[in-house]
């Protein structure tokens, strides 16, 4: 029948769907077996990175005091704008909308997000460092809007140093760490900011502290919705260091005076605890606003920090090498004195120049000193004497001495990259320049001029062991440190001096006279004269171009002034503080002890508790242009406003 | 009018089936849109609206609704052609009529009455075998609505047409020749579809499809995002109002076309298996009716009726997991959607009418 056959037939087919039904939903439901049990954990990292971000709380770092607990380097809050690409559809209308709000250059800031292409798209790609508050205030406006979603500011804390540049070159400044440092440091991340020069550089593993990080979670427009874990930051450690901050000051100030006075705007000082080689005060100059690299220095302000022909960022204190000039004829006197070739009373006839070696040298006052023992001989700093007395020591025995003293070897400061001056030997010029040292080359060499060269951070360290008989310690600026622990400052020992010799007090006395008298009696340091305190110190003037040179030089606009060496300790007897005054093309070392004066009077002002004196101005400091070669005016220099006063 | 012998007969089992599938739903669409928002009522009023037109749809013999099928056919037609003039504009495209307190979506009222005129068209065909020009005049019927449906456009929904004929002329007995020519015609002719039937947008969803990665921040985005949902949810999921792809909108529409989706993400794979079995429960009771129905045109009213719903749970349950082209198809009983759930609570009607009718004359 047909319709029994119609129905057979129905019945088949639609035992046909029923099984085609059944095995469909059983391939569905293998399909979601597969995705959600066999491939779940997959998955489930998938939606985790979709909607969970960590983001990096960054430490603050360690807060700087001066050795009396002055606050010297501190944090403060910053904002940062990043941009994160997880969710950007279209990055390039993001980053011109950002920079229209924010008044930023569109092309630098592609150049910035196209530098950080390849890191993970959930990363923030900080656009602006240290944002303005208008910036902050626009963005956030837009945000709110959602046209700028992909936008984040945040907090960050940020460093901040003292005044303009005070401290510069001490205090050093930080950047974001190289990829090389990334690879050489495993407690390093990229995007981490380091210490790269000076203290920070030095102390960056204990002052960078240890970023916290914040989990949070994000909608699909990458909003925080709410925080699922929170590890807080840790704060770099309290760093103490050895620095007085109105020590530092007056260096500061008196460089200001120098440059406001229109003598010299480059040039260095340390000042140093004698006795235990504790850093006071430390500055280069010209120098840098490390807070301008606090938040990531703009191209500009590097570019002119880079191309300045005075190099402020180079330190001048441990990488500048100069002639010693004058100053040197203390190491000449302890070497003849130490190695019994003179005695303190020991006389030579000065007559204006004297012959050696078929060679006439000429005294700095044409003339001449008369007959003048060595206590004189300092306080005038007689050349003629010191020929004569360089010439009888030698060149080897005044290595060793200088050496010991200070002089030609590093000061293992903890700086980084501090260079090393120069002492000729024979054994030096054989290895260097394959030659003989010829004793003719002694006579320059021992007025401080030749070969010679030093820093001035060792020239600080000669000062304080002629101050403290001997003993050659080694310049340091951490005090202590507060490790967080809730146990207060922890004081850092004292690195062990460089070396030591017993100076024999009787001979070190009449060099120590000599100083006193070239401060204090008819000599040329008199201008660093503090009433009551017994300054003791050296003058130098040194050439930085010899008397022939100069001439031909005279016109190529270069600045060929003397440099000005000034190296003091006070009181004579029982120093209580050491130094140097270095002022690059400084004219005469007259003028680095005037420098040297503000500074000694105000320690001792602010250890006896009295009013510090208050900084100088260009008048006070009379400082000395005049010419010493008699060319004229010299290249470079502002025309001299007082009388010539030929003292060195 | 519903007789009480009648009411013994309605199909209980099939009915709680569907009714547990709106509650998951209802669920689904709570956890997704955040609470007790207006969608959420939407969506119950849709269901008490659809169990209003399943009762009006059970109640009336289905052989009485098959003799009015012509006009029910031209009426939908016509409701068809004023939506193309007349109708709402939402997302590009027109397929409402503003009805003030509701939207009304003609096109899911013309699967069922597609169903219905297809039914009595196979139903009254006395030959023991169908013609090609039965064949002819069914697929004519068929392309009308279809045609009128893609023109909104919305190929998703003129699409689940298809199934009805297909399932209707098959059952009915369709020669496998046929079969065999139609699916090589399907064959050879879609990459001319391709080439010049599909729109832009159409064929980049398609190709994204084939490679999701490709577009991983616009049309792929959903695709990954759906992989991502389902696999994320595990065994048990990550509880209800829990999951976060869901929640924090990584998945869009996750209420709509990706509510099985966030259904897979807070319920893991131990609610897919419920909620799929509960398909598959209620598609298998329905084919029992066709398979008790007294007539053929019962038997017919049921699988075209059917046939759309299959189609279209397949198809949005596989576009949830990642596995298909991202399409506006949505999930019947599931997804958010006052016509849809009207619409499918009345076919449900019909099935129902066929069952327990089987025994009257």
């Amino acid at each position: 029948m047909a319709i029994q056959e119609d129905r057979r037939r129905i019945s088949i087919r639609l035992t046909v769907l029923q099984v085609a039904c059944v095995v469909v939903f059983a391939a569905l439901g293998i399909s979601f077996w597969l995705l959600q049990i066999v491939e779940h954990a997959k998955y489930e990292e998938m939606a985790e990175n979709n909607h969970q971000r960590t983001l990096a709380l960054r430490a603050p770092r360690g807060v700087l005091y001066d050795r009396n607990g002055q606050v010297l380097v501190e944090n403060r809050h910053s904002f940062t704008i990043s941009i994160v690409r997880e969710h950007t559809k279209d990055l390039d209308r993001t980053i011109r909308m950002l920079s229209e709000v924010a008044s930023l250059d569109v092309e630098n800031v592609r150049a910035v997000v196209a530098r950080h292409k390849s890191e993970p798209s959930y990363r923030p790609i900080v656009v602006v460092e240290d944002a303005s508050l208008a910036q902050v205030a626009a963005i956030t406006a837009r945000r709110l809007d959602f046209e700028l979603p992909d936008v984040v500011v945040e907090e960050v804390p940020t460093r901040q140093y003292p005044g303009s540049s005070i401290g510069a070159h001490l205090f050093g400044y930080v950047g974001e760490v190289s990829d090389t440092m990334v690879a050489a440091n495993d407690s390093l991340k990229s995007g981490d900011l380091v210490g790269q020069a000076g203290i920070e550089k030095i102390y960056n593993p204990l002052l960078m502290g240890e970023d916290g990080a914040k989990v949070v979670v994000v909608n699909s427009l990458g909003r925080e919705i709410s925080t699922l874990d929170l590890v807080p930051p840790t704060e770099g450690k309290r760093v103490q260091l050895t620095i007085d901050f109105d020590v530092q000051k007056a260096v500061e100030d008196g460089f200001k005076a120098a440059h406001d006075a229109r003598l010299t705007n480059a040039g260095a000082a340390v000042v140093l605890d004698p006795n235990t080689g504790e850093v006071l005060a430390y500055a280069s100059e010209p120098a840098f606003d490390p807070n301008a690299f606090a938040a990531g220095i703009d191209r500009a302000t590097w570019a002119s920090l880079t191309s300045d022909e005075q190099h402020p960022l180079n330190d001048r204190a441990i990488q500048g090498r100069y002639s010693p000039g004058s100053t040197f004829k203390m190491a000449v006197a302890m070497a003849a004195l130490e190695e019994g070739i003179i005695t303190p009373d020991f006389q030579v006839h000065c007559a204006g120049a004297a012959n050696f070696y078929g060679r006439s040298f000429k005294c700095w006052r044409a003339g001449g000193h008369g007959t003048i023992s060595l206590r004189h001989a300092i306080e005038q700093s007689c050349d003629v004497y010191f020929y004569t007395v360089g010439n009888l020591v030698g060149i080897d025995k005044i290595n060793k001495w200088a050496t010991l003293l200070g002089l030609g070897v590093k000061s293992g400061i903890d700086l980084p990259n501090e260079t090393v001056g120069l002492v000729p030997s024979t054994q030096w010029k054989q290895e260097k320049m394959h030659e003989k040292w010829y004793a003719g080359e002694t006579i320059s060499v021992a007025i401080g001029q030749g070969q010679v060269s030093v820093t001035p951070v060792s020239m600080a360290v000669y000062a304080a062991t002629l101050a403290n008989g001997g003993t050659r310690v080694t310049p340091h600026l951490l005090k202590a440190v507060d490790d967080g622990t809730g146990n207060g400052w922890k004081p850092v020992a004292a690195p062990a001096p460089q070396s030591k010799v017993e100076l024999d007090p009787e001979k070190l006395q009449a060099v120590r006279d000599g100083l006193w008298g070239v401060v204090n009696g008819g000599g040329t340091g008199n201008r660093a004269r503090v009433p009551g305190y017994d300054v003791s110190g050296k003058t130098g003037t040194a050439q930085v171009i010899s008397n022939a040179g100069r001439v031909a030089a005279a016109r190529s606009g270069k600045d060929l002034r003397d440099n000005g060496w000034f190296v003091f300790f006070a009181p004579r007897d029982k120093p209580e503080v050491a130094g140097v005054v270095f002022l690059e093309h400084g004219v005469h070392g007259p003028n680095a002890a005037r420098v040297a004066r503000h500074i000694v009077a105000t320690f001792f002002a602010k250890k006896e508790g009295r009013p510090l004196p208050p900084p100088p101005t260009p008048a006070d400091m009379q400082f000395d242009f005049s010419d010493p070669y008699g060319l004229g005016h010299m290249p470079g220099a502002p025309p001299p406003e007082e009388p010539v006063n030929d003292t060195h | 009018m519903l007789e009480r012998r009648l009411y013994y007969h309605i199909d209980w089992a099939m009915l709680a089936g569907v009714f547990a599938l709106c509650a998951i739903g209802v669920a689904q669409i709570y956890s997704a849109t955040g609470g007790f928002t207006h969608i959420y009522y939407t969506q119950i009023y849709g269901i008490i609206l659809g169990v209003f037109a399943m009762a009006i749809c059970l109640s009336i013999d289905y052989r009485s609704l098959a003799d009015k099928s012509h006009w029910i056919y031209l009426g939908i037609l016509l409701l068809l052609m004023y939506v193309l003039f007349f109708g709402a504009v939402r997302g590009g495209s027109r397929r409402w009529i503003d009805l003030g307190v509701f939207n009304l979506q003609p096109s899911e009222f013309a699967k069922a009455t597609l169903a219905l005129v297809l039914a009595k068209f196979f139903g009254e065909s006395r030959r023991g075998a169908i013609t090609r020009e039965d064949l002819a005049i069914a697929g004519a019927l068929t392309a009308v609505p279809l045609l009128l449906i893609a023109r909104q456009p919305d190929l998703g929904t003129a699409v689940t047409l298809i199934p009805v004929v297909f399932a209707i002329a098959y059952v009915a007995g369709m020669p496998m020749r046929i079969v065999g020519i139609l699916a090589l015609v399907g064959v050879l002719v879609a990459p001319v579809a391709w080439k010049f039937a599909l729109k832009d947008y159409q064929r980049e969803r398609i190709s994204t499809f084939l490679d999701p990665a490709q577009d991983a921040k616009g049309a792929g985005y959903q695709q990954i995002q759906a992989r991502i949902t389902v696999g994320s949810g595990g065994l048990w999921g990550k509880g209800f109002t829990k999951g976060t792809q869901g929640q924090l909108r990584f998945l869009p529409v996750a209420h709509n076309d990706f509510i099985f989706s966030v259904l897979a993400e807070e319920q893991g794979f131990a609610g897919v298996l419920v909620t799929l079995g509960l398909y598959l429960f209620v598609i298998l009771r329905a084919l029992e009716a066709a398979r008790l129905a007294k007539d053929r045109l019962g038997a017919y009213l049921v699988l075209g009726v059917l046939a759309s719903f299959t189609f279209q749970v397949i198809y949005n349950v596989t576009m949830s997991a990642g596995l298909a082209p991202v399409k506006g198809l949505t999930l019947p009983l599931m997804s958010y959607g006052g016509s849809s759930m009207i619409a499918t609570l009345a076919a449900f009607g019909l099935i129902l009418n066929v069952r327990m009718r089987r025994f009257t004359n």
